[in-house]
This record gives C-alpha cells, structure tokens and sequence, in this order.
C-alpha cells in the first residue's frame, strides 16, 4: 500500500470522528468502561490465581508422631518418608522447637502457655514438602500409616476453597466480559454504520471510478479500530490508578496477600486491554460492513 | 467496443422487464445516443454496461471484458476503463472541484505526482482550472456537471457512458456540455449516451438507438431524434 493511500485513510478517519464527535465520544466511552470493567475482572483472575499458587506451592504436610515414638523410630520413619516418590524435602521440628515457635507466634500473649507449667504438650514433627500440589493427598495417606506417626496434616480444604473461589471470579468475569464485548461491538457497529450511512455517496462514487473493495473498507475498519484504541487507553490509565488504590488498601490491610506487584504486571494488562479495544472495535466495524456495505 | 447479444433484463424485485432481447454493438470511437420515452430502459442499458446491474440473460462483452462474467474482485479494475457520468452530477459536497476529480485518481492510488498533472489537464478540457477552490455548492448546475465529466475522464477510459447528463440544464449550458463530449469523442474515446433531449441528437447527426419498451425499435448511423416532445 502506498503512503500517500494511509495518508488518504487517516484523513478519512480524522474527518469522520470529527463530523460525528458526539457520537465518537459516546463510543469511545463505552468502549473505555467495558474495557475497565473487564480489566478489573482480568486484574482479580488473575491475583487469585496468584494467591492459590502462592499457597499451593506452600502446601506442606505436618506429621506428627505419637508421643510414645523413640528418636530411633522417628529418624526411621523420615528416612522411610524421604524415600517416597513425589517428596521434595523432609524436615525434622523437635518438640521444643516448635514449643519456640509457638511462643514466637503468640508473641505478647506467651502468657496463655503458663498454666501448662513448663511442661510441653507438642510432639515432635516433620514438614514434609511434596514436589507437586497434586501429590499431597495420596503422600499423606502414605504418611499417616507409618506406625509411629500419629497424624499427617495439611492445608487442602484451604486452598480448594481458594480454587472454587477463582473459578467463581473466572466464570462471572468471563460472562461479564463476553456481555460488554458484546455491547461494545454493537455499539461501535453501530457508530460505524452513521459512517457508512454519512459517506454513502462517496462510497457509490468510489465504485464507479473503480475502487477496491478493501480501499473502500479500510477506512471504516480503521475508525472502528481507532475508537477501540482510544477508549483501550482510557481504560488502561483508569486500570493503572485503580490498581495502585487497591494495592494500597490491601497493603495496609491483608499484609499476608501476595499481590502481583504493579510493574510490570499493570504493562501487561494495558496491552492486553488496549489490544482488546482495538479488537473489538475492529470486530464491530466489520460486522457493520457485512451489514451495510454492499461493495 | 460494446458486443450485446440477446440481451434481456428482468429487475427482480418488481418482475419488470426493462431489456426485452437485445442485440447491438458499437465500435471504438462512436458517439451513439440512446433514445426512447421514460421507462422504456435507456437507463437499465447504461447500467447494464459499468455493471450497476447485471442482465437477467444474454452476452455482452464491453473492452473485451465479459462484464456478467467478472467475478466480484475483477470489478474494480473493469470500471478503471470507463467513465460514468450522471444526470445529478454525483459530487462530493465537502470536497472543493480539484478535490472531487482527484478524489477519482486517489482511490485507485495513482500516484501523486501524476494525479495533480492530469487533475489540472482535465480541468483545462473542461474550461473550470479557474475554479478549482470552489465547492460544488458554488457553481452553477452546467459547472457541476463539467467537474462530474473532469472526473469521469481523468483516468482516460477508453469508454464514457452518461446518462441524461443534461437532463438538468438549460438549453445553452446543455450545447457547452456537448462541446465538452464532442471534443472528448474527437480524441477518440468513445461516448455512449441516453438522452431526452431532441435538438441535441437532431442537430449532433451522430448514430441513434431507439428503444421502446425494452426493444431496439431504430438503429441509425446519422439519425435524429425521431419523437414529438
Ligand atoms: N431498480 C429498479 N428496480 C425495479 N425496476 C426498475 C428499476 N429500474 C428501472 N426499473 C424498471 O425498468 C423499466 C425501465 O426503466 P429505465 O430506468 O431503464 O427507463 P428509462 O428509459 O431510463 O426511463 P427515464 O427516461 O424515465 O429515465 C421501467 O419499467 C422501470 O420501472
Ligand atoms: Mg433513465
């Protein structure tokens, strides 16, 4: 394609969102609320998903050991443990050292362990770290029939939880967003057809004189394309403040949230939306030529 | 130039039957008049022949192009050989004379350079270079029609078809337009128009193709009109 062509179609563009600027504004702001709408969808999706693998690949298994267990027998079982398929690393935690954690973990409220009179009622334990998140439950039910060990436990429920808590975020926001999709191509399908309507003579002319079908297409592809890339961008800047206000607040709050850090997770999601708007608002321009330009 | 063979056209919609078996060809160079009372398919044939319609039956071969036969993406560059002008001039209110005819040039992406020289050569042939700023709003109806002729020439097709091109105009302004296709038929290209006008074909003599109710009812080499108006 020429340059002089491009020149041509971006001067056909600038003129039409110019003629109708009500109109382009009002689809450029629709297509900039869906986008936001489904950017914070995708934002959530996809900090859950982080926070379930974050603990998924915390997932450990606490094992411990009957109190009548010798040191003899419970080296024997971790050696046993260490030999199974799919473990990652054993780790011995004797019971005064978890008595130290526990003391740790109360912190101001170490009073509570008083009434126990020094005497300690923990067992002795291993963390067990399995390779995969999968191999868990099989590993633990290995685990717990070991004779000296009284029970193997682990954080499952926790984090199948978390997972039908993502695929409910997953599920709603996919329904959402294929809604405002929907809206937005119709909306900006229908900016397009003013376009086609408005420029009716010039297009009749066009094919007269002989020109392509693609030459007489471009234009309205591209303003569909621009109106999508404008309102992408509106998006992604709104995305970015939304972001940066919720970080804070979880910051200040859910310490413990492992938050995708803004960058360069927010670049990637303003690409990803400003590709989204150019899409769908060249999706709408062509469903409108299909329906209203007969070249 | 024009090979038509049993030529019919039936317009879907309304079942009627505008071209009743048509046969006729015309030879490069000619300047033929296409003549009948309204409704009795003068416009149906031009359309017929840049492919506005397509025939319900028959052949017809325009520059050695089977125009039925064109697929959809070979269109383009059949109609890049003719020039169409039209009773109601057909311009582009927002874009100034120069513009309207360049428009013609950009849209089969012609280079620029070339574009500016045949837009302003056009121009000369059809007396408006003076006027090349103006908005078709600002000229006069026998204006308008030279840039939609400035427009439908400057690609230099070998073929011009009008139909009714002054259907609008007074009697004068008409004689200025014929001058214009006199002179345009005179470098050969060949020019094939309907018209309503009696003096203009009783006073050009060129050949004369009567129609009446989709039938070829007069065919003349230097013919004239032929009806009271
Ligand atoms: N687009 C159309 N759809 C249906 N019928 C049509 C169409 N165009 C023309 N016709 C019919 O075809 C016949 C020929 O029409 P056409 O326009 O070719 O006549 P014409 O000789 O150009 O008339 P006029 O001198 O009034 O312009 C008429 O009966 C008309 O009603
Ligand atoms: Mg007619």
């Amino acid at each position: 394609m020429k340059f002089s062509t491009f020149e041509y179609f971006f001067q056909e563009v600038a003129l039409s969102l110019r003629r109708k600027n009500l109109m382009s504004i009002a689809s450029i702001g629709t297509v900039a609320v869906s986008l936001f709408v489904l950017g914070v969808f995708l934002i959530l999706v996809l900090n859950f998903n982080r926070l379930a693998g974050t603990l998924e690949s915390q997932v450990q298994i606490s094992v411990y050991f009957k109190d009548d267990a010798t040191a003899a027998k419970e080296r024997e079982a971790a050696a046993l443990i260490r030999d199974m398929q799919g473990i990652d690393s054993v780790h011995f935690v004797s019971r005064e050292e978890a008595m130290n954690r526990l003391k740790e973990r109360l912190g101001d409220q170490k009073y509570l362990l008083e009434s126990l009179d020094n005497e300690n009622p923990l067992p002795d334990s291993l963390e067990v770290v399995v390779k995969r998140p999968d191999m868990v439950e099989t590993a633990a039910k290995a685990i717990s029939k070991i004779e000296v060990v009284e029970e193997a436990k682990y954080g499952q429920d926790v984090i199948e939880h978390l997972f039908d808590i993502t695929r409910l975020v997953r599920i709603f926001g996919l329904v959402l967003m294929i809604l405002l999709a929907g809206a937005t191509i119709f909306i900006i399908a229908n900016t397009i057809r003013l376009t086609v309507f408005a420029r009716r003579k010039e297009i009749a002319i066009m094919k007269y004189v002989g020109a392509t079908d693609w030459f007489i297409r471009w234009p309205f592809i591209l303003e569909g394309m621009v109106l999508g890339f404008i309102g992408g961008i509106l998006a992604a800047v709104a995305l970015r403040s939304f972001y940066a206000a919720m970080a804070a607040k979880i910051y200040g709050t859910l310490t413990f949230f492992p938050l995708m850090p803004q960058y360069p997770f927010m670049n990637y999601v303003a690409i990803a939306i400003i590709l989204s708007g150019m899409a769908i608002g060249t999706l709408g321009s062509a469903i409108s030529l299909k329906r209203f330009l007969q070249v | 130039m024009i090979h038509m063979q049993g030529i019919t056209k039936i317009y879907e919609d309304n079942g009627a039957l505008a071209l009743d078996n048509i046969s006729v060809d015309i030879e490069a160079g000619e300047f033929v008049f296409i003549v009948g009372a309204s409704g009795s398919g003068k416009s149906t044939f031009i359309r017929l022949l840049f492919r506005e319609v397509l025939p319900t039956d028959g052949t017809l071969i325009v520059n050695g192009v089977d125009v039925p036969g064109l697929k959809k993406n070979e269109v383009p560059a059949f109609r890049r050989t003719l020039g169409v002008i039209f009773q109601d001039y057909r311009l582009l209110p927002d874009k100034t004379v120069y513009e309207n005819v360049a428009f013609a040039m950009q849209v089969i992406e012609a280079p620029r350079r070339l574009i500016q020289r045949s837009v302003n050569n056009v121009l000369d042939v059809v007396g408006l270079q003076e006027k090349y700023k103006a908005f078709p709003s600002q000229l006069s109806g026998g204006e308008q029609q030279r840039v939609a002729i400035a427009r439908a020439i400057v690609n230099r097709p070998s073929l011009v078809i009008a139909d009714e091109p002054t259907g609008n105009l007074d009697p004068e302004t008409s004689w200025d337009i014929m001058d214009i296709f006199h002179r345009i038929n005179s470098s050969g290209t060949t020019i094939v128009m309907a018209t309503h006008d009696k003096h203009i074909v009783d006073t050009m003599r060129r050949r004369v193709i009567a129609i009446e109710d989709g039938k070829i009812v007069r065919d003349e080499a230097r013919g004239v009109y032929g009806y009271e108006v």
